[in-house]
């Protein structure tokens, strides 16, 4: 069995901050995960707060003011902040992210819908509604997963300020009749195609006019991919995220992996928890099936970041009962068997929605005893709406960042009590 | 205010585009008849597309209604000749679980002998090498040529061959009043529900094929009292082909005794209760238990599966107090009959049909027709045990993997918009061409868009931008469309939201309010 100082289960952007935070202040981390993370599903964006049901326009303001049984509430708007200024720093050459609590952009959806988020990348912060006027939104004949007349026509709809329209190319990727974000990404690291790109767009653009792309200018060098499109188009070009796989999303990814590397962390895909083996109130090592093969891994901290209902991390079998998938911890919020879980009409706030591990302010479960230095964060957690509240992405970093500074403080305080 | 700005006439008008309106339509085409047919939806969007997907062979019946069973052994062998490109010949199981009346299958088979229903005894050892999942703990099994019959197939090779034949089919074409003359009807008044345009359609007689609607459109002629009461049964479709032959517990029919595979799900049936409303089925938790339950019997380990969407159909269940008056005479048999109105109410021109089942619907539509010629005194022979309708030329049953050959055929040439149904963009640009529709649960029922799996979470952004393109679709109607489709297929996937199919609807979730925020796109919450 091999000891580390902390394993984290899960590879999205909660498991990955945690880990990448604990790593860069020395601790030995590893990361085990079924598969990559949700960071593939996700827009790239760093949603902190959206909708109360009120569209946010202040998500530091306004997350201070939510529930107490709000996983926000734990984490207060200060740590909130300090995980943005950390996440930040983690990306340099140029491919930045810009935002922060005082005021969301508001960017738009692959339909048009204005949708506010605290960070984005540099290249999609130049969709900013707030300030746009004039769209030009371009697809790719065999991007089934990007409809720029449909994000053009809900532009135009929801926001009397903006005029937009739409073009379509059709240029040869990958030499296939359809192709998703990431071989049009790939297609885009090539000098050629983006050469092709302006040439064929310059002639169609009106003085004025802003270009939206589907969010895959590039997965290897992104900024410079958006910088030539800017230069050579000869105005400001943004992106807008489309259907999975997102690009911006594995570029996230990339990033903070690469970092976990730099310093001195491991991952490990293709590893499950399925349980743990527990002794004196702690968790001493998780039990972890690799194909046929069951291993363990020994830890001090356990921090658990493997999502909620989505990703597999909380789980509802046939007879109603939930339970999170890897070390069996309580699950609150889920309505009785035979009480309704959701609501007939599909926009409605739905009985289970808010389900998820309930956790104290040091992020351990409550209501299980033998789970002393088990942390949960992400959307495993209880309480909070992420879709609905465009808070998802904001709370996986949040609370993996928080995760990473209690371990941190705690494992600090223990050395120090022992030196 | 609606004015009327045109007026149809027609002889025959036939109410209602489920199995039974669109077999009497096509009926009345080949005799000749000018026909109109209108519907207040999509075709087969009330009954007929509601349910397992079953073509019986009769077994189901052979004990508790042998005349039923006789129809639907004439009735399966037919359709096969007629209808091929809309049936997968699975063929069906008969099976006596532990907890089934053991002397029930000896009756069983005296009833198939009975009905000439070919049946075939195998061991128990053979039933489980041709169905590995099915419970290991079954005593005996039976082989019958049960099929599945893809619904959608049937009513559009139906509604094309009758339009070729020169009748009119209207969907979204509600009738909001019948017009009587005396002691005749002469037409009725319906309204467009696209349009609002509301108009006269005469004619000179009226065939109300609407099933457990049928009280409702009588109400509408002053005629009450007919007994039809809609029986609600929830089917339960599972992710996979858990089995490749149709399944009949050997029971007396009872509540989710059936598993049908159709397409690349299949298909668990179902119960039976009364109903109020055939608008107003609601699904309830206990009915999904029981049928999860039941399935368990059927193939262990059967709620471990996905469950991808569970519905209600409305039986058309007739119970007239005045049963003496009813014309035909297979009433004793309570399979389908024709409620002559001339002789139960004095009212000339009108006839209904009443009870009946998706299998024997060729049969159904014949005797009504030929119920209206007789009343009319001009016979004109029934065409359609000969006639195959369009797109059943070749004489070969779809099965499972029709599908992927043509794909793989066009794999190089064009997008796969639903890879879990595996429909091509020119498929969907096609039937745009073909069938004028902005709804996105009309593309649906046409080409099983959103059936499968990830049930829409990927294909209905890509249709909806796919339609909007070609303008189909302005900013607003993909608005409409995109919510219009999210609530119906929600009514249909959360009482069975667990496993898999909860993570799986979660994702969706992520597409549709992460991504793409449809909650907040203008007009999607009209």
């Amino acid at each position: 069995m091999n000891q580390h100082d902390v394993l984290v289960v899960g590879t999205g952007l909660a498991g990955l901050s945690a880990a990448v935070r604990l790593a860069q202040s020395g601790a030995r981390v590893r990361v085990l995960a079924k598969g990559v993370g949700a960071t593939h599903l996700s827009g790239g964006t760093i949603d902190v707060l959206g909708y109360t049901p009120e569209r946010v326009e202040r998500p530091g303001e306004a997350l201070a003011a939510l529930p107490s049984g709000h996983p926000y509430a734990r984490v207060g708007a200060a740590r909130v902040a300090a995980a943005l200024d950390w996440f930040k720093t983690q990306f340099s050459g140029g491919y930045t992210y810009t935002g922060s609590l005082e005021e969301n952009l508001l960017l738009p959806t692959a339909i048009g819908v204005p949708k506010p988020t605290a960070l984005a990348p540099v290249t999609m912060a130049g969709g900013d509604l707030r300030s746009v006027t004039e769209v030009m939104a371009v697809g790719f004949r065999g991007l089934k997963d990007f409809h720029p007349a449909l994000l053009a026509d809900g532009l135009s709809r929801t926001l009397p300020s903006v005029t937009a329209r739409a073009t379509e190319l059709h240029l040869p990727v990958e030499r296939r009749v359809e192709f998703n974000a990431l071989g049009l990404a790939r297609a885009f690291d090539q000098r050629d195609f983006r050469r092709t790109v302006i040439t064929e767009l310059t002639s169609r653009l009106r003085p004025g006019e802003v270009v939206a792309f589907p969010a895959a200018l590039g997965i290897a060098s992104p900024h410079d991919v958006w910088s030539e499109l800017e230069h050579g188009l000869g105005r400001p070009v943004f992106e807008v995220p489309t259907l999975p796989p997102s690009v911006p999303g594995m570029r996230v990814f990339a990033v903070l992996r690469d970092a976990l590397r730099r310093a001195g962390g491991s991952l490990l895909l293709n590893n499950v928890v399925v349980g743990a083996e527990r002794s004196n109130g702690r968790v001493s090592s998780l039990r972890v099936r690799v194909g046929l093969r069951e291993e363990r891994h020994g830890a001090d901290w356990i921090v658990i970041a493997t999502g909620g209902f989505a990703s597999g991390g909380l789980a509802l079998d046939s007879d109603w009962t939930a339970r999170e998938t890897a070390l069996g911890l309580p699950v609150a919020g889920v309505p009785e068997p035979g009480a309704r879980r959701f609501e007939p009409q599909y926009f409605a706030a739905h009985p289970i929605a808010r389900a998820g591990v309930a956790v104290d302010d040091r992020l351990r479960p409550v209501g299980a005893d033998g789970f002393e230095n088990v942390l949960v964060v992400g959307a495993t957690l209880a309480g909070a709406e992420p879709w609905k509240e465009k808070s998802g992405d904001g709370l996986s970093l949040s609370t993996g960042h928080m995760a990473a500074e209690l371990v941190l403080a705690e494992s600090g305080a223990t050395k120090e009590a022992i030196a | 205010m609606a004015v009327a700005s045109r007026r149809i006439q027609t002889e025959v008008l036939v109410i209602g585009g489920g199995a039974t309106g669109l077999g009497t339509v096509w009926d009345l085409a080949l005799r000749g008849f000018d026909t109109v047919l209108v519907e207040r939806a999509d075709l087969i969007e009330g009954t007929s597309g509601r349910f397992h997907g079953l073509l019986h062979s009769g077994g189901r019946y052979v004990v508790k209604d042998p005349v039923a069973a006789k129809e639907c052994v004439d009735e399966n062998a037919l359709l096969r000749r007629l209808m091929p490109d809309c049936i997968e010949d699975t063929g069906g199981l008969f099976v006596e679980t532990p907890d089934d009346d053991p002397e029930y299958a000896d009756r069983f088979l005296e009833g198939c002998r009975a009905s000439s229903l070919p049946v075939d005894e195998i061991s128990v050892a053979e039933a489980l090498r041709r169905e590995p999942r099915l419970n290991p703990k079954i005593r005996r099994a039976f082989a019958v040529p049960d099929a599945s019959i893809d619904a959608w197939k049937t009513a559009s090779s139906l509604a094309r061959g009758a339009t070729a034949e020169g009748a009119r089919v209207l969907t979204y074409h509600r009738v909001v009043d019948l017009h009587r003359d005396d002691g005749a009807m002469t037409g009725a008044r319906v309204r467009d529900e696209r349009s609002g345009e509301e108009f006269d359609i005469e004619a000179r007689f009226i065939l109300n094929a609407s099933g457990p609607w049928a009280a409702q459109i009588l109400h509408m002629a002053g005629i009450e009292d007919v007994g039809v009461i809609p029986g609600k049964g929830i089917m339960i479709a599972m992710n996979h082909r858990l089995v490749n032959t149709v399944i009949n517990r050997c029971v007396m029919p009872a509540d989710g005794d059936i598993l049908v595979p159709i397409r690349t799900v299949s298909v668990i049936g179902t119960t039976d209760m009364r109903a109020a409303d055939p608008d107003e089925l609601e699904v309830t938790q206990d009915e999904v238990d029981q049928m999860l339950e039941d399935g368990e019997r059927l193939v262990p380990g059967f709620k471990q599966a996905r469950a991808l969407r569970v519905w209600a159909g409305a039986r058309p269940l007739f119970q007239d107090a005045r049963a003496g008056e009813v014309a035909d005479t297979r009433d004793v048999s309570r399979t389908h009959a024709v409620v002559d109105h001339a002789a139960r109410d004095g009212v000339k021109g009108l006839l209904t049909m009443s009870g009946g089942k998706l299998t024997t619907f060729r049969l159904m539509a014949q005797d009504l027709v030929d119920a209206m010629c007789d009343q009319l005194g001009e016979q004109r022979p029934c065409r359609t045990e000969e006639v195959k309708p369009p797109g059943n030329e070749d004489g070969e049953y779809y099965d499972v993997g029709s599908r992927l050959r043509r794909r793989e055929r066009t794999m190089a040439d064009d997008e796969l918009i639903c890879e879990c149904e595996l429909i091509g963009r020119k498929r969907l640009e096609e039937e745009l061409v073909r069938r004028w529709t902005t709804n996105l649960d009309d593309i649906r029922r046409l080409l099983r868009l959103g059936m499968g799996p990830c049930q829409g979470g990927f294909c209905i952004y890509r249709a909806t931008g796919i339609m909007h393109g070609v303008e189909r679709l302005d900013g607003e109607q993909a608005a409409l469309s995109l919510h219009h489709f999210l609530q119906e297929r929600w009514k249909g996937v959360w009482p069975i939201l667990y496993g898999d199919q909860l993570r799986q609807a979660r994702l969706d979730d992520w597409i549709f309010q992460g991504l793409l925020d449809i909650e907040h796109l203008p007009g999607a919450t009209a």
